[in-house]
């Protein structure tokens, strides 16, 4: 009996040993939504049979921890679609190789690191969701800009990501700042700050909480907006006045993959025609040049040049930055 | 338990001395192994982290940071007043629940038994969306009576935390007031002495060590816990959420450890002013044990009934108000009933629920065994290495399951140890499971232990009954009520447990803590709602196979201690 789990340990370590050294294996972490992954890894898989994509999903911030956590001994082959201002961590930066994916070259600087260590084809941008329902029952008008937000009669029916716990919450922080400029930025959201029910931890909850009817307004995700308004919430998107948050999906090679080969030839492919056609379905943030508006962009309600609803953000500025706004916004605004 | 460490080793044949030596040493040595490599181990690792300051080296930086920052302050005082508030509630709730329970005589205590267990098998998220949907701003409380009742921050953070302490309080007050001796209270009412005579002189003494376990580990879970003041303490700032906020917000692990480590300290404390608070008092001595069968009493026991069924009917109605929703087309819009939520395809489907189960039996019955090991060897072990070993065995709560998950990556994703085979592995995630929960597991037995009479002991090994045996036919049968709610609470926890998992999942390997925690991030709050109904019918199904099966084995033996 002994000499027989002997046996099946040995074998199981073997197997365990032989699985871990196989080529054509890749692991790939990733914060992009659950339904788009779904389509694009099917796709990929189909362009790359010999490949297994294990793909790790977790949102933004708890995949950072892990990405960190793991840094001792990393577990990532590919690191993709994940926040660009998370990405210019110092602390990430120094774990990525830098690759310049096939296609990636058609980039604009601003979405692609000056050494190649990421770049970034897709982006998501923050949105206003109003619950139209709450918002006539408490006789409010639908509010189009920061400014509206002062309004006294919004007391306590809006919700907003704390920049500290959630990207989505600085994304917004930051686009008031880069907007507006230090000084009338800050001035903004102090403006705003009597009004705010809560601070969330997360960045999708201002959404969900306005969608149930919690509250009127959620700072929040346009891509749970969208989503919430496809399910048949009564929710409005809104993008506001003066430009909206936006974010970038970055994708890099983790340097200490020891299946590089094939983690390059899976970035290729993100930047692949194919690719690109499915971001067009998903995707209201395309920063492909000569891409048009996608049909995701097009059910948003979002204008054919989106450059036009967007904050003006300089994402290098936006992460050298972070770590001081975040620490001035505790001061003033923790609770 | 101090006061008697010794006694029933004194008691042995120098026969059987050598090996129960042996024995007493492997009881004890193998559950502080697993302590020692799964909660110690990569505890000292995250103090590493705690003390290591920007430029990589080590020092008290960190530490002078976080204690010269003004929401650190505030969040420690909320955390306090929160864990205090929670605590004198559960503990008084809990108290009524088990004593109506074991005390008192009424009908439809199955009724009571299942509701108590619902916060302990549901999915964090399915209490939180619960207490919004009947509470909230929006929800069917505030609808229906026209109400602008505001749930968000200290009242709503203290109800969803009672709600989740309140089952464990029961669980292991209920370990103290089951198996006293109704012959004492026989005896007490032969004296003449009246029943709120017999409570505070008997029944109180008797379940301090219970209440006070209780309180320990509520307050413990209470100042550790994120989830809950994630979703409905609004802007009331806690310690978790200073975590939460420094390592994922800010990917700053080791600021983050350093507020870990932190909540340590009110833990320890609170355990060291527990033990002291027993040593005044003296174990039961009784030679044997008489199960109490209640007598119906009806000034006592309606009044009780009452509150009992109150407190069942409210549990039970937030865990029913998800699973409604989970079949309504848009809460709380449209009802019109349906089961679209049901076909659930993103996230890996279905997929993490067979897995899971495996993972929580691993958790439940290796868990089950370490902590009887650990309890009965202790009680044969001198004090003055049993007492920094109870401090150990009852520290794990203390841990933000959070911190605890990242610790086991920082501590198995090291190929420096062997241990490395086990990242990535189902057996890791049992582990934490186990770990996670070990302070519950570990004072629910205590207490069952502490009942258990040492001349019982005694008299086996007197007759030349070895450890092993002792344990096998004295101990286990004894304690078998508490052996089996640890294993289902273990169970049960680990089914649906997230916050620590959910850095230990891999591709290849998932649960149905991190699908529903994926759906609910897609925005998929009503798929959540229905894969947790789903898990939580699949939890329920099993603990009624395995009670059917504990009953078909227990058929026909009695236990010894009714001799």
């Amino acid at each position: 009996m002994k000499n027989h789990i002997f046996a099946v340990s040995a074998s199981l370590l073997a197997l365990a040993a032989a699985s871990a050294a196989v080529a054509g294996e890749i692991t790939v972490y990733t914060a992009l939504e659950e339904e788009e992954i779904a389509a694009y890894a099917a796709a990929a898989q189909a362009t790359m049979p010999d490949v297994e994509l294990n793909i790790l999903r977790l949102s933004t911030g708890k995949l950072g921890a892990r990405i960190l956590a793991e840094a001792g001994n990393p577990q990532a082959d590919v690191i993709w679609g994940w926040a660009v201002t998370a990405m210019m961590d110092p602390q990430i930066l120094d774990m990525l190789e830098p690759y310049a994916a096939k296609g990636s070259e058609v980039l604009g600087d601003a979405f692609r690191d000056a050494d190649g260590r990421w770049f970034a084809p897709v982006g998501y941008m923050g949105a206003f969701c109003v619950n139209t329902a709450r918002l006539e029952q408490k006789g409010l008008p639908m509010p189009k800009s920061w400014k509206d937000l002062e309004d006294p009669a919004f007391k306590g029916e809006i919700l907003m990501p704390d920049p500290n716990s959630s990207g989505t919450g600085y994304l917004h922080v930051n686009a008031v700042l880069q907007t507006l400029g230090e000084e009338a930025g800050w001035a903004q959201l102090a403006a705003v700050d009597p009004n705010m029910a809560q601070y969330t931890s997360s960045g999708s909850k201002p959404c969900k909480s306005a969608r149930t009817g919690e509250y009127t307004v959620g700072i929040s995700l346009a891509f749970t907006a969208m989503q919430s308004i496809e399910e048949g919430y009564p929710l409005a998107m809104v993008f506001p006045e003066g430009g909206v948050g936006y974010e970038l999906e970055a994708s890099g090679l983790m340097s200490s993959s020891d299946n590089k080969d094939d983690a390059k030839a899976f970035l290729d492919w993100t930047m692949s025609e194919e690719a690109i056609d499915l971001y067009r379905q998903y995707k209201a943030l395309i920063t492909i040049p000569g891409v048009g508006a996608s049909a995701a962009a097009e059910k948003a309600g979002l204008p054919a040049d989106i450059s036009t609803v967007l904050a003006d953000v300089d994402f290098v500025k936006s992460a050298a930055g972070q770590n001081a706004i975040k620490a001035t916004w505790k001061e003033k605004f923790g609770r | 338990m101090p006061t008697r460490q010794a006694t029933p080793a004194t008691a042995h044949t120098k026969r059987g001395l050598d090996g129960d030596r042996v024995l007493t040493a492997f009881c004890v040595g193998l559950p502080v192994l697993g302590l020692l490599l799964f909660f110690l181990y990569p505890m000292a690792i995250v103090f590493l982290r705690s003390i290591t300051v920007a430029d990589g080296t080590y020092g008290l930086g960190n530490y002078g940071e976080v204690l010269a920052s003004k929401g650190f302050w505030r969040a420690t005082w909320h955390s306090m007043a929160m864990g205090g508030g929670t605590t004198v509630l559960s503990v008084l709730l809990g108290f009524v629940i088990a004593h109506g329970l074991h005390r008192c005589a009424f009908r439809g205590k199955w009724l009571i038994r299942a509701a108590i267990v619902l916060p302990l098998l549901a999915p964090s998220l399915v209490q939180a969306l619960g207490l919004i949907f009947l509470l909230g701003r929006n929800g069917l409380v505030n609808r229906f009576f026209g109400l602008e009742m505001d749930i968000y921050g200290f009242w709503g953070l203290l109800i969803a935390n009672t709600l989740y302490a309140l089952p464990q309080a029961v669980m292991i007050i209920g370990a103290a007031l089951v198996l006293l001796d109704a012959r004492t209270y026989e005896a007490a009412e032969i004296m003449g002495a009246s029943p709120s005579r017999q409570f505070r002189d008997l029944t109180l003494p008797a379940v301090r060590l219970g209440l006070l376990n209780a309180a320990f580990v509520v307050f413990t879970i209470t100042i550790t816990d994120f989830g809950n003041a994630a979703v409905i303490g609004g802007d009331y700032s806690v310690l978790a959420t200073e975590i939460y906020s420094q390592v994922v917000g800010q990917r700053n692990f080791n600021m983050g450890a350093v507020v870990g480590i932190m909540l340590l300290l009110p833990t320890v404390a609170s355990y060291a002013i527990e033990r002291q608070a027993m040593k005044r008092q003296k174990g039961q001595q009784g030679t044997n044990s008489q199960p109490f069968v209640p007598q119906f009493t009806p000034v006592r026991d309606l009044p009780m009934a009452a509150i009992n069924f109150l407190i069942a009917v409210l549990i039970a109605a937030v865990i029913a108000i998800v699973v409604f929703a989970s079949f309504v087309r848009l809460w709380p819009y449209n009802f019109e009933l349906t089961t679209r939520h049901y076909n659930i395809t993103l996230a890996g489907g279905y997929g993490s629920l067979w897995m899971t189960i495996v993972i929580s039996l691993m958790a439940a019955a290796g868990g089950t065994l370490a902590v009887f090991l650990l309890g009965l060897g202790l009680r044969r072990v001198p004090s003055a290495l049993a007492q920094p070993l109870q401090v150990l065995a009852a520290m794990p709560a203390a841990v933000p399951g959070m911190v605890l998950g990242l610790a086991y990556i920082l501590t198995f994703n090291s190929t420096a140890t062997p241990l490395y085979l086990l990242y990535g592995t189902a057996a890791l995630i049992a582990i934490i499971n186990f770990y996670h929960y070990h302070t519950q597991a570990f004072l629910t037995l205590q207490t069952g232990f502490r009942q258990l009479p040492p001349a019982l002991e005694e008299a086996a090994g007197s007759l030349g009954a070895g450890l092993g045996k002792v344990a096998v036919n004295v101990v286990a049968p004894f304690i078998a009520p508490m052996l089996v709610s640890v294993f289902f609470f273990l169970f049960m926890r680990s089914m649906v447990t997230l916050s620590a998992v959910v850095f230990l999942t891999t591709p290849k390997l998932n649960v149905a803590a991190v699908t529903i925690m994926r759906l609910d991030d897609a925005g998929l709050t009503s798929q959540a709602a229905a894969f947790s109904t789903v898990v939580m019918a699949v939890v329920c199904a099993a603990l009624i196979g395995m009670k059917a099966v504990l009953a078909v084995m227990g058929r026909g033996q009695t236990r010894p201690a009714k001799g």
